[in-house]
């Protein structure tokens, strides 16, 4: 079998520290205003039963993705080990990619004019380093690495922890696992937002 | 239980005005060419003297209509990629095909329609009838066969148009009815609902340009014309019903489907209710289908003109509603998007519309619209309104 490619963020250990986004940025010379990488902050639950919570957000790399099933050029494409990239030079900017990842995962790089998401820090795996969020990461809270080998951590941390990935009902089979994420924090809380909560 | 984001990263809407205005004009170009194919394909006898009207309509808006698209790529240099690399699991890229083949066809059909007419006027040294020898490309054969091969040419291109109308609308449902991430849009009604909704702002649309048309090409609006308006607005009738059906059917469904579809449809019935409540379905829908259901209503011409208006103005308001609002929902963070048009977009809608108008003027000007039952000769009085 192949190499599969995927995360683990355990938020046990994640402490908010921004470090991973920021070395995106730096790493992949995000520019302003746009990120392949960021970590939302939120709190849940009503006072005095309150929970703080981080979440560190990537592209996933579904093994389904929306993403790529849409783009009408077939500009973003999928490697065999799982790592979903796009092609600059064909992306045509149509933005379909973007309206139809369940992840806000996507955005338009304003400099290169081209839709852009996280990749893995492909340019790193193939000279054989981490990527570098996981790289920076100053609590070991991300792993990453092959599922498909049982010797790999992540493996070992899908296999014997409690995992969740966010919006599993879509058909997209994120690559993202979260160790102790709460499900109401991995979406929207919509009727909180929308109202209609009865 | 609430979640309080206390650092949110943006995200924008991406999908703008530009998205919506495009799929208002390839609907209304498939609405009206469907309704004035009544005549040629379905052999509806009292609708052949609308073909012309319709047809030219049909082909401007469809040529209008991709250059919102063009101008929303991010690389528009790069469209020709369109064409080199097929995905067929993209509903856009099915699209682009249909793009190029639907107004061609239209195309030849409404040369064959216009054949002879070009043959009857092409004698003379003026802008017309050189324009209309160009278009002949030698073909001024006038013989009884020729003219049953114009007929039989005519109805098969404007056969194959109809299916090729249906389609470059509904791959535009397809667009956004299979994208799963966003409960609004992801539903198997969507092609019919936008079809349907397309059905009533084309022939909307197409009752208006009618009557410049035959105000400004005849002078007056003639009494076979005045007799068809009834018939036009009692189709729209039941469009809107159908229409109207089929909207009520996707509520109702989104409302008892998942927790984002009951969020969307709360949303759309509170947060976004003057646009879609007030504009898109009580202004646009109730109101002109109760002005249409009165047959006296049906006879007035300008009952009938404020029931266009407003069914033209209701389905923009729905591709508004639809594919803006459709994005302001979040899908990660706690913040609802926002979209404030760009002035870029702006004018570039107006620009299109502007030019789109132009263009159709144009051609209803210069191209002989004589019609059965209203033969017109092409003199210089008759087309003065328009011409300059
Ligand atoms: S998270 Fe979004 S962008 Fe990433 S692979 Fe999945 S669908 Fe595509
Ligand atoms: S923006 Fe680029 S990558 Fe995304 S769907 Fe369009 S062409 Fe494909």
């Amino acid at each position: 079998m192949g190499k599969r490619y995927a995360m683990v963020i355990d938020l046990r250990k994640c402490v908010g520290c921004h470090a991973c986004q920021v070395a995106c940025k730096s790493e992949n010379n995000v520019p302003l205003g746009v990120f392949r990488n960021w970590v939302d902050e939120l709190e849940t639950g009503k006072f005095p039963t309150v929970s703080r919570q981080r979440l560190p957000r990537l592209c996933n790399h579904c093994k389904n993705p929306s993403c790529l099933n849409v783009c009408p050029v077939k500009a973003t494409y999928q490697l065999e080990d799982g790592t979903v990239l796009i092609d600059y030079d064909r992306c045509i900017g149509c933005k379909y990619c973007i309206a139809a990842c369940p992840y806000d995962a996507r955005f338009i790089n304003p400099v290169r004019k081209t839709a852009e998401k996280c990749t893995y820090c492909h340019e790193r795996l193939e000279a054989g380093l981490q990527p570098a969020c996981v790289n920076t990461c100053i609590s070991g809270a991300r792993v990453f690495g092959d599922l498909n080998d049982p010797t790999s951590e992540v493996f070992k941390l899908v296999a014997t922890q409690p995992v969740n990935v966010s919006k599993p009902e879509t058909n997209n089979r994120p690559q993202t696992y979260y160790i102790g994420a709460d499900d109401k924090a991995l979406r929207p809380n919509l009727l909180n937002i929308v109202g209609g909560e009865k | 239980m609430t979640t309080v984001h206390l650092f949110n990263t943006n995200h924008e809407i991406y999908w703008g005005l530009l998205i919506a205005v495009y799929f208002y004009y390839t609907g209304m170009s498939a609405g009206s060419f469907i309704l004035t194919s009544l005549g040629t394909v379905f052999g509806i006898e009292k609708y052949k003297k609308v073909s012309k009207v319709g047809v030219l309509m049909a082909i401007v808006l469809l040529l209008f209509a991709p250059l919102h698209l063009l101008f929303d790529l991010e690389q528009p240099s790069r469209a020709l990629n369109l064409f080199l690399h097929v995905n067929p699991s993209s509903a856009m890229s099915w699209g682009v095909y249909l793009l190029v083949l639907y107004p061609i066809c239209l195309l030849i059909y409404a040369w064959y329609m216009f054949r002879q007419d070009f043959v009857n006027n092409m004698n003379g040294s003026g802008f017309k009838a050189g324009l209309y020898r160009f278009l002949l490309f030698g073909k001024t054969d006038m013989s009884a066969a020729a003219k049953e091969n114009d007929k039989k040419k005519s109805k098969f291109f404007g056969t194959l148009g109809v299916p090729l109308a249906l389609a470059v609308h509904g791959y535009t449902g397809f667009i956004l009815g299979n994208v799963q991430a966003r409960a609004i849009w992801h539903t198997p009604l969507m092609p019919i609902i936008f079809l349907m909704s397309a059905m009533v702002s084309g022939t909307g649309l197409f009752i208006i340009v009618l009557l410049l048309v035959e105000k400004f090409k005849f002078g007056k609006v003639s009494d076979d014309i005045k007799s068809l308006i009834p018939d036009i607005a009692n189709l729209m009738k039941w469009f809107i019903v159908i229409d109207g059906a089929l909207m009520i059917i996707y509520f109702i469904v989104l409302w008892y489907s998942s927790e984002a579809g009951y969020a969307a449809a709360y949303y759309l019935l509170h947060g976004d209710a003057w646009s879609f409540l007030g504009l898109e379905n009580g202004l646009g829908m109730l109101l002109p289908l109760l002005i249409l259901l009165s047959k006296k209503a049906r006879q007035s011409i300008p009952a009938v003109v404020v029931a266009s208006v407003l069914t033209i103005i209701g389905v923009l308001a729905m591709r508004i509603n639809l594919v803006i609002g459709g994005q302001e929902l979040p899908l990660t963070g706690s913040k609802m998007l926002e979209y404030v048009v760009s002035g870029h977009d702006l004018t570039i809608v107006i620009g299109l519309a502007v030019a789109t108008t132009v263009v159709l003027s144009f051609l209803y000007a210069v191209l002989p619209m004589n019609r059965p039952g209203a033969q017109v000769k092409l003199t210089s009085q008759a087309t003065k309104g328009v011409a300059q």
